[in-house]
């Protein structure tokens, strides 16, 4: 019943909610307020939404407490551009029947920490928008027409859509000039580059004062695990493990035209896909290359950059997706193009991630003419 | 998008030799990224390769499927570095991550410069030096880019198709994120007579200043115009920023033409766009910004028209490319010709017909 345990913890303080902090992550004795909602995960990860109110979790259950919104963020689209931003409302929607798993669950259970607050989200979302940008799958040039405009606002609701499942209320472009001042921030630029040749003028050689310690050599420095660097990684393949299934449904399910040539491509796609999620379900752990034989820590550090690269790709992966939710038959080929890109650049990073060492480049004019070349295998 | 399946290069040595790099590109195939070929000079190659690799980590869009192999014709020697940059150069173009002025016609490229923190995009370089190695080999059709060293630039360092960058964001105008000097360019066509028509750029440098309340227009400073000239650009510049509301008193402005001796007001809207880029205050394209047109009321910020619509255009088409922005005053949209937009956007760049500037 629960009646008579002890209360062991101090209630989770969810007055930020709605303001400052999205979604938080409560326990046992929290009370949801009103207006909130439950997205409860089980052990599995399968989700399941309940009305607001007192939080009773199950065995190995995560319950998470989402208010709906709407916030309000200013994005700054260009980082050349700190002065003008855009100004975004957006709110979580109630649950979509079209599916059957809401794509801002799938975002709280394999991104969000114990509190997902709107700053960090903001911080996402402008990162998702600038690399759209700046590969030119969304198009917000100087001098905006209305129609410009109106195509940037449907790709840009459909990328937050697919890639956070969030539902985008307004959208204008503001002066941002009030909160940030270009000019200053030229001026701390100039200080930082006087402090920065300062700082190499007054640090003495090597020869002329030599340390009674002997400092760590360069190589010795990389070679040394930071403790992030295991986080990092785990985080990373928890992050592909549980979205590329969803990606690949949802590309699965794109109502393409008919025709031979389209749905060999697609074909193909969803073929490579299922390969990837299964290099990453069996991707070898990070610090062993084999049973009693431990990797470096520099080849554990560079392991967990490629994951990381991979991460991104992932992130070109969910915005491709939303593109050719939009896209119009013409452009298929393109979108396809770029799909086959985004994919061999998983490959390539996860190929990179199992690999236990990597052999330097040799120069491979001698071998070539010899022996053919071994394809990348899984 | 369609690719080049290879590209070249070329860099006069020390000893007025030219040096030629290719690039081609061919699938990975499990191979490394860029793989560098020079007979007899290991270590050029080395170089080479990691030069290209830390270049490459300033671009946007990763590529895995491609190898790209870089060839040079001779040997520099080992202490010489003026090659580096168009080994990037070679390397960019054969991808397609840079589209030189008209790809179409293939014109010869020269470049001329090295860096030391080539994965920050920053490039050096000796201009004046370069252009007298490189003046008994140019002809007229030839693209050349300069790496900067910063110095005042000499009148006769730049003619032709010249451009000098101390960043490789530069070749399409952008700002350099890591300097104290903002600087954007923008492109405006000259007419002069059907063969010399060409597009010039207007450079615009801001740099903050603590204590405005002085006149704007003296803040602002144009060193190759002639009087007339530069008064007529201090009060479009200062009109501008009266428009734009947060532009007055808070910067030193310095502007620069690639070709300094043309007449007519033309490039003042390339001038202004210029300027709010350089300020952070307008949306950035992703190649570079090619416009025309004046204004008799920039604090108003209107847009009127300028003559010579016609040559403008087809100049327009024929040197536009993946990602520029074409602004044009919203009077020529009635005249232009009917497969002009969609002749600009089969090229990648994108037109808009304006009456005014500013968000939307």
């Amino acid at each position: 019943m629960g009646l008579f345990t002890r209360r062991r913890r101090q209630a989770t303080d969810t007055s930020g909610l709605g303001a400052s902090v999205i979604a938080l992550r409560v326990g046992d004795v929290d009370v949801a307020p009103v207006g909130t909602a439950l997205v409860i995960f089980n052990a599995a990860g399968y989700a399941r939404r309940a009305v607001a109110g007192r939080v009773a979790p199950g065995e190995g259950e995560t319950v998470y407490c989402v208010h709906p919104g709407p916030y309000s963020i200013d994005l700054i689209p260009f980082a050349a551009a700190p002065e003008l931003g855009l100004r975004l409302r957006f709110l979580i929607d109630a649950s979509d029947p079209r599916v059957t798993q809401q794509r801002f669950d799938l975002f709280l259970f394999s991104e969000a920490e114990a509190q997902l607050s709107v700053a960090a989200f903001g911080k996402a979302i402008e990162s998702a928008l600038q690399s759209e940008l700046n590969q030119g799958s969304l198009d917000l040039p100087p001098c905006t027409a209305l129609e410009e405009w109106h195509a940037f606002r449907a790709g840009l609701n459909q990328l937050l859509y697919t890639r956070f499942g969030i539902t985008v209320d307004d959208c204008v472009p503001v002066d941002l000039g009030d909160s940030r001042d270009f000019a200053q921030m030229l001026a701390a630029r100039v200080q930082r580059i006087a402090t920065d040749l300062q700082f190499k003028a007054d640090a003495p050689g090597p020869e002329i004062a030599p340390s009674p310690v002997a400092a760590p050599s360069r190589v010795a420095a990389r070679a040394a695990i930071r403790p992030a660097v295991r986080e990092a990684d785990a985080k990373s393949l928890r992050r592909l493990f549980l979205e590329l299934p969803a990606l690949t449904s949802g590309l699965r399910v794109l109502a393409l035209p008919a025709g031979q040539a389209t749905f060999q491509s697609h074909q193909q796609l969803m073929q490579r896909l299922g390969l990837i999620a299964l290099s990453v379900g069996t991707m070898p752990s990070l610090d062993w290359a084999a049973p009693d034989q431990s990797v470096s820590a520099l080849e554990q550090n560079r392991r967990s950059a490629d994951s990381a690269r991979a991460v991104l790709s992932l992130d070109e992966a969910w915005a491709l997706l939303a593109r050719l939710q939009l896209a119009v038959p013409m452009q298929l080929d393109e979108l396809f193009d770029d799909a086959d890109r985004i994919v061999a650049n998983l490959e390539h990073h996860l190929q990179r991630r199992r690999a236990a060492s990597l052999v330097p480049d040799v120069d491979d004019s001698a071998d070539e003419a010899a022996a053919p070349r071994k394809e990348p295998s899984l | 998008m369609t690719m080049p399946n290879s590209a070249e290069c070329r860099s006069v040595l020390a000893d007025g030799r030219v040096l030629t790099i290719t690039a081609t590109r061919r699938p990975r195939a499990n191979r490394a990224d860029v793989k560098c070929v020079v007979a007899g000079a290991p270590s050029i190659c080395e170089r080479m390769q990691e030069v290209v690799r830390l270049a490459r980590h300033t671009e946007a869009r990763f590529d895995s499927r491609d190898q790209v192999v870089l060839s040079m014709d001779i040997a520099p020697t080992a202490v010489e570095r003026d090659w580096e940059l168009a080994a990037v150069l070679a390397d960019r173009i054969v991808r397609g991550a840079y589209q030189p002025p008209q790809a179409a016609e293939a014109p010869p490229i020269y470049a001329q410069g090295w860096s030391d923190a080539w994965h920050l995009a920053r490039v050096c370089g000796q201009p004046a030096l370069a252009m007298e190695r490189l003046r008994p080999r140019l002809t007229a059709s030839d693209i050349v880019i300069l790496g900067d060293d910063g110095a005042e630039p000499r009148d006769d360092a730049r003619d032709g198709s010249g451009l000098t960058v101390s960043h490789l964001g530069g070749l399409t105008g952008h700002t350099d994120p890591s300097a104290s000097v903002s600087t954007a360019r923008a492109w405006f066509p000259l007419h002069s007579g059907g063969v010399n028509d060409s597009l010039n750029w207007v450079d615009v440098s801001v740099y903050p200043i603590e204590t405005g309340g002085g006149e704007e227009e003296t803040t602002i400073a144009a060193p190759e115009l002639d009087p007339t000239a530069q008064l007529a650009l201090r009060q479009a510049l200062a009109g501008a920023r009266h428009f734009d509301g947060r532009g007055l008193g808070r910067w030193r402005t310095v502007v620069r033409f690639g070709q300094p001796r043309f007449q007519g007001t033309s490039y003042e809207l390339a001038l202004v766009m210029a300027d709010r880029l350089a300020r952070g205050r307008e949306f950035v394209p992703r190649g570079r910004v090619i416009a025309s047109g004046c204004s008799s009321a920039w604090h108003a910020g209107r847009v009127e028209t300028v003559e010579g619509h016609e040559a403008k255009l087809a100049l327009i088409l024929k040197q536009a490319g993946r990602g520029d922005r074409v602004l044009l005053p919203l009077a020529w949209q009635a005249d232009l010709p009917a497969d002009f937009a969609a002749a600009l956007r089969a090229r990648g760049a994108s037109l808009a017909c304006i009456g005014q500037i500013g968000i939307i």
